[in-house]
C-alpha cells in the first residue's frame, strides 16, 4: 500500500495539468451494459442503440472507441474523475446536469411512459399513479420528471439499480416510468407480462455529457461535427429503424 | 418464464467461466495482501507500539465501521476529486485496495486474539533463554496462532472472493457484472444469476476442502 502510494504522488507531480485528446487517441466512453435496446450483453457481446451509434460517431471522428461498463450509479464519478469522456446511456438534458456538464447535440427524442403489469387495470394514466407506488431507474431523469408533477408527494418513488421490469412484472411496485422506446421494445421482445399504461407525458431530449474543460469541449465539437454528418446522411434514421422500426432521432 | 431456458444456461456457462479468473485474481491478491497487512497490525497490537498501535487502532476502527462500498466509492471517486492525477488507480487495483484495508481490519482482530491465546508460559519460556521480541513472534508464537486463527481467516477469504461481486460498481467486469449484463440483455434473470451462484459455490466448496486438509496437517503436532 504505501508504495502504491508513493507511486501515485509520483505520477502525480508528472502529469499536473489534464491534455487535450491527441488526435488518434481513442474515445472512452461509459455505459451501463444494462439497458435494453440501448446497451446490453448477448454472449459476451456489447450490443445494442447506443453501440451502434457511438461506433458510426467514433468513425465520423477517425477514433476507436473504447468502451467501459460500469453499474449507472458508478458512470457519473468516472466521468468526473477523468476515467471515461462522455457516457452513452440514454443521458437525458436536464437543468441540474447542465450545471456541471456541457452536453453535445441530442440524439435521441423520446417521451416519458408509465408502464404497469399486464391486465393492471387501477393505473392506466400518470394521474392514476395518485397513491401508487412507482419503480424508476436511480439517477435517471424519470424521478425528477415525476417529482414536478402538481401530485407528486402523494406518489411513492422507488429507486431500483436495475431489475425494475421485472419488480413491476412481480406486482412489487405498481408501475415503473421509463422512456418510451425502450418500454416498448421491453414488451415486444422480453418475455414479461407488462403493457404501456397511457400516452407518454413528458418530452425528453437526450445528448452526451462532457466535462466542461478545454478537452471535454474539444470533444464535445467533434461529437457535434461527426453527429450532424450522421443526421443528413441517414445513418442515424437507419440505426434508429434497425433497433425500434421508428425513428427516435428527430425531434 | 415459465420453465427453466436450460439451453440458455449451458450457453452462458463458458461465458462466465471467462470472468471468474478475474474474480479469483481479485480476491487473491486481496487475500495475500490483507494477510500481510493483518499481521503486521496484529504485532503492532499485541506488542503496544506507542504510535503506531494507536494508528492501528483508528485504521481498523474506519475499516471496520464503514461499508466496503462506501470505501470503493471513496478510492475510486473520492480521491481523484481531490487530486486529479489519481485518476491512475484503475478499477482494479481501487478494489484490490478496497479489499484488502477491509479485511485487513477484521483479520488483525482475529489474528491478534489468536496470537494473545498462546499461553502466557510459552513467551516468558522464550523470553528466559533470551529470545528477541522478533524471534519470540516468528518461532515460537506466530507458528501456534496459526493454527488457532485458520478457520477464520479461510471464513474472511470466502467472504472476500463475494465481496468482488461490488466491483462492477467500479466498472470491473468480473463475475457479477458479467452476469448482471447478460441478465440484461435476455431478461432471464434467474437463469442468469442461479448460474452465477453455482460458480461462486463450487469455488466456495473448494475453499472448504483446502481448509480441511491444512487443518489436519496444522493439527499433525496435537494428534498422537
Amino acid at each position: 500500500m504505501k508504495t502504491l502510494f508513493i507511486h501515485s504522488l509520483i505520477i502525480v507531480s508528472m502529469m499536473l495539468s489534464a491534455p487535450v485528446l491527441a488526435q488518434g487517441d481513442p474515445l472512452r466512453v461509459g455505459m451501463s451494459g444494462q439497458y435494453f435496446p440501448f446497451t446490453f450483453v448477448e454472449q459476451d457481446k456489447l450490443k445494442g442503440f447506443e453501440v451502434d451509434v457511438m461506433n458510426a460517431v467514433g468513425k465520423e471522428m477517425g477514433r476507436e472507441i473504447q468502451y467501459q461498463t460500469a453499474n449507472f450509479s458508478g458512470l457519473f464519478g468516472m466521468l468526473e474523475s477523468g476515467r471515461i469522456d462522455t457516457v452513452a446511456n440514454q443521458i437525458t438534458i436536464t437543468e441540474e446536469r447542465q450545471k456541471a456538464y456541457i452536453f453535445s447535440e441530442p440524439y435521441v427524442y423520446d417521451g416519458a411512459q408509465v408502464v404497469t403489469k399486464e391486465g393492471n387495470t387501477e393505473v392506466e394514466s400518470v394521474e392514476d399513479l395518485k397513491g401508487k407506488t412507482v419503480a424508476v431507474n436511480l439517477g435517471s431523469n424519470f424521478e425528477a420528471l415525476l417529482r414536478e408533477l402538481p401530485y407528486a408527494d402523494e406518489i411513492n418513488i422507488k429507486t431500483y439499480e436495475s431489475n425494475l421490469e421485472r419488480d413491476t412484472a412481480l406486482g412489487r411496485v405498481d408501475a415503473f416510468v421509463m422512456d418510451r422506446v425502450s418500454a416498448s421494445q421491453i414488451i415486444k421482445e422480453k418475455p414479461l407480462p407488462l403493457e404501456l399504461a397511457g400516452p407518454t407525458f413528458s418530452q425528453i431530449t437526450n445528448a452526451y455529457p462532457f466535462r466542461n474543460t478545454e478537452a471535454g469541449q474539444a470533444l464535445r465539437d467533434e461529437v457535434n461535427a461527426a453527429l450532424t454528418i450522421l443526421r443528413d446522411n441517414g445513418t442515424l434514421a437507419a440505426i434508429s429503424e434497425k433497433w425500434f422500426g421508428t425513428d427516435i432521432t428527430q425531434p | 418464464m415459465d420453465v427453466l431456458n436450460v439451453e440458455y444456461m449451458l450457453g452462458l456457462v463458458p461465458v462466465l467461466l471467462g470472468y471468474l479468473p478475474l474474480t479469483l485474481q481479485l480476491a487473491g491478491v486481496g487475500m495475500v495482501l490483507a494477510l500481510i497487512l493483518a499481521c503486521l497490525f496484529a504485532v503492532v497490537r499485541v506488542l503496544r507500539i506507542p504510535v503506531l498501535n494507536q494508528l492501528t487502532i483508528v485504521f481498523i476502527s474506519f475499516f471496520r465501521g464503514t461499508p466496503l462500498l462506501v470505501q470503493l466509492f471513496l478510492f475510486y471517486y473520492g480521491l481523484p476529486q481531490l487530486v486529479s492525477a489519481l485518476t491512475v488507480i484503475d478499477g482494479i487495483t481501487a478494489t484490490i485496495m478496497g479489499l484488502t484495508m477491509h479485511f485487513s481490519a477484521y483479520m488483525a482482530e482475529s489474528i491478534r486474539a489468536a496470537i494473545v491465546g498462546v499461553d502466557r508460559s510459552q513467551t516468558e519460556a522464550a523470553l528466559s533463554i533470551g529470545m528477541t521480541n522478533g524471534q519470540l513472534m516468528r518461532r515460537i508464537v506466530l507458528p501456534q496462532a496459526t493454527r488457532v486463527a485458520l478457520p477464520t481467516l479461510m471464513n474472511y477469504f470466502i467472504d472476500m472472493i463475494k465481496a468482488t461481486s461490488l466491483a462492477f460498481t467500479l466498472g470491473v467486469t468480473e463475475l457479477m457484472g458479467a452476469t448482471q449484463k447478460e441478465a440484461a440483455g435476455s431478461f432471464l434473470y434467474f437463469e442468469a444469476f442461479i448460474v452465477a451462484a453455482i460458480m461462486y459455490w463450487i469455488v466456495v466448496e473448494m475453499l472448504s476442502k483446502l481448509q480441511h486438509y491444512l487443518e489436519i496437517r496444522l493439527n499433525k503436532a496435537y494428534s498422537r
